[in-house]
């Protein structure tokens, strides 16, 4: 039996954030929402892993008080439960704040493993999974690719990808671990699965429950468009068109 | 007296971040304060800049690089340094967020760019959307922290005559993660970051065999062939040596060229550096095209050999 707790956060979908060329400012008209690309991967896993050993789901969240759309989205994958910590002013935190509202409502949680993605693709900031691991005190193990639960010694051992090679490690239960895209390929819920999720519990946690308080640290001094000054000429495949890009890049001294 | 201090996992990233932090230190005048895996390093990094050296002691064969992370937390909770500059490679990544988290402090992770405001303020940058748009920030906590990639910075110059005071860190506590397994990665030949002209295959490339033709491309253009995330991770077709992104190798050769590269921003992040761009791709709204100097809109079955012959022409090979 393994208790696993799967992080995830609702993010902008980065593809529809358009920019003014003119003032660099970002424009969020019609933006969608999706759940982070990657801790669609941490609740895979955790579901994975149920279906294995037995155990629980839960599938936890700090997000503001409006998207609570979410949770259907990700009890749809597979978790029975969903615990929204959710406040108004849950909008723009910066990780050590997600972590610290995170620690402080899974503290009063039972559990024996956090899965959390590898980072959130809107601040790929990579900071929640480690964070969190420290202010709840337990070890963490990051850049996971392959999970073993060895349920005997209660313990897991961890394949970490790394730029020199791969490093397994074994942790004692408690402990959390971020994963890769690559430890798995997400399922797509079924009809089944999307019309079932409406019915699973979810637990609110407001802020007030949080023992805490949450202050940021950073300040955003501003957000703009990044530039890239290209030249976007544009060719066919006809031989013409070839020899002019040839031409070009000559001209541009890049080949020789 | 002010201090900025750094901790990388190589001696390449600790030379890089000493330059960074040398001229922060110039400008606030702080001591820099550099953290050694050996006492060996000391003298290299004085030279290089530091005023004092943080000698780590050795770990025991089965504890990983991250066992450091209460030692360093406690000696920065202690001196509570003005600014904190961390190697921001994988194991740099986590040790800054839980070192960050010890402290109570905010960290800037991905950091691209590092400057002093009017008021003497550590202004931090890092890429936001997977790259879409830069993003600055100001941490109201001390350390002011900043997880730092390899290769943002030139490695500092030596200079002659310098000396830095050293001490020798106490032995670490055992970490609960032990390190059961080490497999080190076959080094690929190639390092991708070094090549004049890359040449990147993208999901557009239909058959493992046909990346034989962005090979021949690369090898008329005395270039390496890369390629995005999944033609490495899902497709396994290359080594995970060459993939070009955020989240993996970032390219700064004089040509790129995108042979059936879509353009997600994630990639366009790790080769947006690149001098001149020409991608080629058969959707015209692929987004690569504006990320591209030149964009050959069709078929690239078609237009890669036609491109191989008209080079060979051009270059008399």
């Amino acid at each position: 039996m393994l208790n696993t707790i799967a992080c995830f956060k609702w993010v902008m979908d980065e593809a529809d954030i358009k920019s003014d060329p003119k003032t660099r400012q970002l424009i969020y008209e019609r933006v969608g929402y999706k759940i982070s690309d990657y801790d669609r991967n941490a609740i895979e896993e955790a579901v994975r892993l149920q279906e294995e050993h037995g155990g629980s789901v839960v599938a936890v969240t700090v997000a503001p008080s409006g998207a609570r759309q979410c949770l259907k989205d990700a009890l749809s994958r597979g978790p029975g439960k969903a615990c929204f910590i959710n406040d108004p002013t849950f909008t723009g935190l910066e990780p050590g704040q997600t972590a610290s509202i995170l620690a402080a409502a899974i503290s009063k949680m039972e559990y024996d493993l956090i899965i959390c993605g590898e980072g959130s693709s809107d601040l790929y900031a990579q900071q929640v999974g480690p964070a969190l691991a420290e202010k709840l005190g337990i070890p963490c193990a990051t850049y996971v690719n392959k999970l073993t639960y060895v349920a005997e010694e209660n313990k897991i051992v961890a394949e970490r990808k790394l730029d020199d090679g791969i490093e397994a490690v074994s942790i004692q239960l408690p402990a959390l671990v971020t994963v890769l895209p690559e430890i798995n390929t997400p399922r797509i819920p079924s009809l089944k699965q999307v019309l079932g999720a409406a019915k699973k519990p979810v637990e609110d946690i407001g802020l007030d429950s949080l023992a805490g308080t949450f202050s940021p640290c950073l300040k955003t001094t501003g957000v703009l468009a990044a530039v890239m000054e290209r030249r976007r000429l544009r060719y066919g495949t006809g031989e013409e068109d070839i020899r002019k890009v040839v031409e070009a890049l000559l001209r541009e001294g890049v080949i020789a | 007296m002010a201090e900025i201090w750094i901790f990388a996992e190589s001696r390449e990233q600790t030379l890089e971040l000493l330059n960074a932090g040398r001229s922060l230190a110039g400008e606030l005048g702080a001591q820099v304060v550099a953290f050694a895996l050996e006492s060996g390093l000391a003298q290299e990094y004085a030279s290089h800049g530091a005023d004092e050296v943080l000698v780590l002691p050795p770990l025991a064969g089965d504890q990983p690089l991250e066992a450091y992370v209460p030692v360093i937390a406690e000696e920065a909770g202690r001196v509570r340094p003005d600014i904190f500059l961390i190697g921001g490679a994988q194991r740099g990544k986590e040790m800054a967020a839980r070192i960050a988290a010890r402290l109570d402090t905010g960290l800037c992770s991905g950091c691209t760019g590092l400057r002093l405001d009017e008021n003497k303020q550590l202004v931090m940058e890092r890429m936001l959307f997977g790259g879409a748009a830069v993003q600055t920030v100001v941490c109201a906590a001390r350390p002011q922290m900043a997880a730092v990639p390899p290769r943002t910075f030139e490695p500092a110059v030596p200079q002659a005559g310098r000396e830095a005071k050293v001490r020798e860190l106490p032995p670490v506590s055992v970490s609960p993660v032990t390190v059961v397994k080490r497999t080190p990665k076959v080094r690929e030949t190639v390092d991708i970051t070094e090549a004049k002209v890359v040449v990147c295959v993208g999901r557009g490339v239909e058959k493992k065999e046909d990346i034989g033709l962005a090979e021949e491309l690369a090898r008329v253009l005395g270039g390496e062939v890369g390629c995005s995330r999944p033609v490495a991770e899902e497709l396994q077709w290359l080594p995970e040596d060459v993939y070009i992104g955020i989240s993996g190798k970032k390219v700064k050769p004089e040509l790129y060229v995108g042979v059936g590269v879509a353009g997600q921003i994630q990639h366009v992040t790790g080769m947006r550096d690149s001098k001149v761009v020409l991608a080629i791709n058969r959707d015209e709204n692929a987004p690569i095209f504006d990320a591209a100097d030149y964009g050959i809109v069709g078929d690239l079955y078609d237009a890669v050999p036609k491109l191989v012959k008209e080079l060979k022409n051009a270059l008399k090979i």
